[in-house]
């Protein structure tokens, strides 16, 4: 590495990362073209209604919130945090009441001509509050009281969430919490049963879900949920139903398991049929032949139009960019001047990492398919804004780090 | 570097993240580079299943040509409309949005009206019940509702402006609309020139209609030589040496019989294919030819087209209702000139779509059969036109004096059965008794020792009871009587006296008399049929394969003595004022024949309508060329019934050598004057 040069404030950008993340906004930006910009869809819309103008507009209001976030010391922003973590939960209680019903879920506000998603900007409070708390001296941590306060932090906005209900969403919470639990120092004992409780608990609720009778089920969650974990887990939709049921209460079932696999298999189609260059921009046929689910192809299978029309070449493209941001992200929280700074670079590199993990995944059958943005590739407000801010974080850490 | 760097930092907490993310982007590469590199025929394989439609295009027929190149099958354009489903669907959106919101209305009336009754509120669970939600069943009636109003109106907007009556059925659209929804629907077919006119200029702006050109079979003569063409019926398989898998295809033929049977393969060509790219909900986006369809290869026939077409008129002119056939054939190499058979039918018949009543009438009327080639596949007895093998073998036998005067009463006594006779009675001489065909002449000859072997090794010779080869599976063989059967102790003297006036034992086909008697014309031998001269590939006319002529099949190994004696009788048969044939002479040409008149028995007795009548004859006779044979069922007798057909059949031929004399060769009706 190339020696520092000696200065109390290095005010230089990590450029590397910079780099990265432009490539994928304009990699963004082409796909949610290529996505939306199919068949009739061309002609209905002026260009400025378009999506893929609509998300330049969100990167360049999402570069100026990032660039205002780098203007304050991480200090003074972390001294809002609580209260910027309460206003989040005070917006994910109000979504419940006066969001927006979309697909059955309410995860949006209307605001002045806008949808927003207040869950993306809660995942951002939650982790300046959880970095704030968390920051204490390491002694403390030691104390069960400040762990399960901890973990309080974690679950209030966790079941927020899962009230809308937004799975994925709510999910991404998790690692990222522990991930700062553990990096903070907490205990490892700690830790190990927290993880051993969420194994089980986890289990349980699979095997519940999954195997147990109907009438014998406890876990109560939208059948929508129940019929992307069916999929995921390759039951049939038949014998979770139990029992006696006519034949063609049974055709029916299978067709509508074969319905709901749909968007996974055609994502995996396009994704597969990509190759190993892929079939050209704009010529991904399950993309441009409406194979691809239209609702989603533009944010939550964004990855699956760029994988058919880039090939394998365009995913390790797309892989090798988040490994610089994120690896640059780790190398800003080995270099943070303190423990906030460490714990803030640490709680957003583990959200985007759990983001992509599980998008990514979704679209190979790694994953279920959970409803997650691809951070700032994905077409979408709320995430492109929210994932500029943590972003805009993680420089304001690098450019007030220690200087060696 | 930057990622290693991370790996190997002496913060452990951090380390272990950077490995955990490492491991998790490493997972997602490796599970990339298995769907999209190893695994990616097989997701290239899935998505061409749901999004192409393969095609099979027909390729286009080769044509039948007669020898000089004259089409006798051919291809013309085909003017289709077709509605293309695609091109209606935001019709179908539009008007499906219209029934939604009246359905949604409706079923919120209904709703209300419910409520109002109730008195209170609906709960969301009654809510749901089908009569006031909107199912899924529901929303695709409405659609189908849709498309069908959208498609079935386009329709009679088309209906009305061309003036034609279009039928298009609700059931089949939906099928159609089900199962092959990537291909364009075909509404109209065989447009007339005047509508096609109409079509093109009032459709320019009209969606979802088209119209396509299409290769259709064509006879241009209708009928003329249809037992050698055969028929086509409807056929869209894959010939042996092309692609058979296929999603749809589009109509094509099959030759079912005659040459275009036999040379189906060659006709047929081989048959193209095209994808169709299909979106999600099925409609066709686009088409890519994958294999163009390569023409099938031209058959050029040695058949010519003018003598066929006088051998049919004059066949049919024999008398009422005529059941018969006409071998027309070169007497120097075995070429078949002609070859017709009556009653007859229209090829082009096949190639459109009938009733099954009409399939009925052409294919299974017993009294008719126009389906049976009567030149080849019918079994005739030959009658007096066999005596020119009795009267050879005789010669032959060095038993016969042709000069010697022969005694007839008018009749015969074989046994105790007595043998009458047209010819009467008289003296006769060998000359006189072949003209005036007298059965005591011959039936004396075939007794005496010696003949009857004679006869069968001649006949033998002539290679009588077995098939010519010309068009296999459609012929029959005849029969002559072996020598062991005619050595044999059931053989009676009857059995000779029936066999030396053609009746009984032996029965023959018109080509195997046209043989036979081009053998006696030719001095002795015996000629393969021909019928098809060479195959060329289309639009060209570098043969591809060749059939040389004048194939020896045998000779006859008698003295030429003989063969003088017997065709100078036949010249007498035409030529002398009281031989049966006169009505066959013209003037120019000196015509050698023999008439016969086969007793058939049917239903135990012997019946005048059941006789057949015979005629075979050669000319000229100094320089034989032509062989003209006729036969016709019922007839009156071979002088009266058949001899006036050959007399117009060789005035034609007469016509046709001066117009070749005038303009040698004309090459005539090539593909593109042939077609508009």
């Amino acid at each position: 590495m190339t020696p520092q040069i000696h200065r109390e404030r290095e005010m230089r950008v990590d450029l590397l990362q910079v780099a990265a993340l432009l490539l994928l906004m304009v990699l963004s930006v082409a796909f949610v073209y290529s996505a939306t910009m199919t068949g009739d869809s061309v002609v209905i819309a002026t260009w400025y209604h378009q999506r893929w103008f609509r998300q330049i507009v969100f990167f360049v209001l999402g570069i100026g919130a990032a660039s205002a976030v780098c203007m304050v010391d991480y200090h003074v922003l972390s001294r809002w945090a609580f209260v910027a973590y309460w206003a989040s939960i005070l917006s994910l209680i109000g979504v419940l009441f006066v969001g927006s019903l979309i697909y059955g879920a309410r995860r949006w506000v209307q605001f002045a001509g806008f949808q927003i998603q207040p869950s993306e900007f809660a995942k951002l409070a939650f982790i300046l509050a959880m970095a704030h708390f968390l920051s204490r001296p390491v002694d403390e941590l030691r104390q069960p009281r400040i762990f399960w306060q901890a973990i309080g932090f974690m679950a209030l906005p966790f079941l927020l969430i899962m009230k809308e209900p937004d799975l994925g969403s709510a999910l991404v919470l998790l690692p990222t919490g522990l991930a700062m639990l553990f990096v903070a120092g907490t205990p490892r004992e700690y830790l190990v049963q927290l993880l051993t409780l969420g194994a089980v608990l986890a289990v349980l609720f699979l095997v519940d879900v999954l195997f147990a009778p109907q009438s014998l089920r406890i876990v109560k969650i939208q059948e929508y949920q129940m019929r992307r974990l069916l999929v995921y887990f390759g039951r049939d939709y038949a014998s979770n139903k139990g029992g006696n049921i006519s034949e063609a209460e049974r055709a029916n079932l299978r067709e509508e398991e074969f319905n709901d696999s749909h968007n996974v298999r055609q994502a995996m189609i396009a994704v597969g049929s990509g190759g190993l260059t892929g079939e050209g921009w704009r010529h991904g046929q399950q993309n441009e032949l409406g194979f691809l689910p239209v609702a989603g192809k533009h944010n939550d299978f964004i990855f699956a139009v760029i994988a058919e029309e880039l090939g394998f070449v365009g995913s390790v493209t797309v892989l090798a960019l988040y490994s610089v941001v994120l690896f640059t992200g780790i190398r800003i929280a080995g270099q943070a001047r303190d423990r906030l700074g460490k714990l803030l670079a640490v709680g957003v590199v583990t959200l985007l990492f759990s983001h992509v993990f599980i998008n990514i995944g979704m679209n190979i059958r790694l994953m279920p398919v959970t409803g997650v943005p691809l951070p700032l590739l994905s077409y979408g407000g709320s995430s492109v804004l929210g994932s500029l801010i943590a972003m805009g974080m993680l420089q304001n850490i690098h450019m007030y780090r220690k200087v060696y | 570097m930057l990622i290693f760097d991370q790996l190997k930092k002496d913060d452990p907490q951090l380390r272990l993240l950077a490995v955990t993310v490492f491991g998790g982007m490493a997972l997602l590469l490796a599970g990339l580079w298995w769907v999209q590199v190893v695994s990616s025929h097989y997701y290239q394989e899935k998505l061409e299943v749901q999004s192409i439609r393969t095609v099979r295009m027909p390729a286009i027929r080769g044509q039948i040509l007669d020898r000089d190149g004259r089409p006798i099958a051919e291809n013309r354009p085909c003017y289709n409309i077709d509605l293309y489903l695609e091109d209606l669907s935001r019709s179908n959106q539009a008007v499906y949005a219209y029934l939604l919101t009246a359905e949604k209305k409706q079923l919120a009336r209904r709703m209300a009206t419910e409520e109002t009754r109730l008195g209170r509120k609906l709960t969301t669970q009654e809510k749901k019940q089908s009569q006031f939600a909107l199912t899924l069943p529901l929303k695709e009636q409405l659609q189908q509702v849709a498309r069908w109003w959208v498609s079935s109106n386009a329709v009679a907007d088309l209906s009305a402006r061309l003036q034609v009556n279009i039928p298009l059925d609700e059931k089949e659209f939906e099928k159609r609309y089900d199962k092959a929804r990537a291909l364009p629907l075909p509404i109209l077919a065989n447009l007339d020139p005047s509508q096609v006119a109409r079509f093109e200029e009032q459709s320019i702006h009209t969606p979802g209609l088209e119209m396509d050109v299409q290769s259709l079979r064509y006879y241009p003569n209708g009928p003329a030589a249809a037992h050698l063409l055969g028929f086509l019926s409807h056929d869209s398989k894959s010939s042996d040496n092309e692609e058979s898998d296929y999603n749809y295809r589009l109509e094509d033929f099959v030759g079912k019989t005659g040459l275009e049977g036999l040379y189906d393969k060659e006709l047929r060509g081989i048959g193209g294919g095209k994808s169709v790219v299909v979106n999600n909900l099925g409609y066709r986006q686009g088409e890519t030819i994958v294999s163009p369809a390569e023409p099938g290869t031209n058959v050029v026939l040695t058949i010519d087209l003018d003598i066929q077409k006088a051998a049919e008129t004059a066949l049919q002119q024999a008398q009422a209702n005529v059941h018969g056939a006409v071998v027309v054939m070169d007497a120097q190499n075995g070429d078949v000139l002609a070859m017709a058979s009556a009653p007859t039918y229209d090829p082009n018949f096949f190639l459109q779509h009938h009733t099954a009543e009409e399939w009925d009438g052409l294919l299974n009327d017993t009294n008719t059969r126009a389906l049976v080639n009567r030149a080849m596949q019918e079994n005739y007895a030959p009658g007096s036109i066999f005596k020119i093998v009795v009267g050879l073998a005789a010669l032959e036998q060095g038993v016969l004096d042709p000069r010697a005067s022969f005694h007839s009463d008018g009749y015969i006594m074989v046994g105790r059965r007595r043998i009458n006779d047209t010819a009467g009675e008289g003296e006769f001489d060998f000359s006189r008794a072949l003209a005036k065909s007298s059965n005591p002449y011959f039936i004396t000859q075939g007794l005496k020792p010696g003949v009857l072997a004679r006869i069968v090794a001649l006949g033998q010779r002539f290679h009588l009871g077995e098939r010519t080869g010309l068009i296999p599976h459609q012929e029959t063989k005849g029969n002559l009587p072996t020598l062991d059967e005619v050595r044999s102790s059931a053989w009676h003297d009857g059995d000779t006296a029936n066999l030396s006036i053609g009746q009984g034992a032996i029965v023959v086909t018109p080509l195997q008399m046209a043989v036979m008697t081009a053998a006696v014309a030719n001095g002795g031998t015996v000629f393969q049929p021909r019928l098809v001269s060479k195959t060329e590939p289309y639009g060209s006319e570098e043969p591809i394969q060749i059939f040389p002529a004048g194939q020896v099949r045998d000779t006859l190994g008698v003295s030429q003595r003989s063969l003088n004696i017997v065709r100078e009788a036949m010249l007498a048969d035409v030529e002398s004022a009281e031989g049966t044939g006169h009505d066959a002479a013209i003037p120019g040409w000196h015509i050698a024949g023999k008439t016969g008149t086969a007793e058939v028995e049917k239903n135990g007795h012997k019946e005048k309508s059941a006789d057949n009548t015979w005629f075979a004859s050669f000319a000229p006779f100094e320089h034989p060329r032509y062989v003209v044979v006729i036969t016709v069922e019922g007839g009156a007798s071979g002088g009266k019934t058949c001899a006036p057909v050959a007399h117009k059949i060789y005035l034609a031929i007469q016509q046709r050598e001066q117009e070749r004399s005038r303009a040698p060769a004309p090459k005539l009706g090539t593909l593109a004057e042939a077609q508009p």
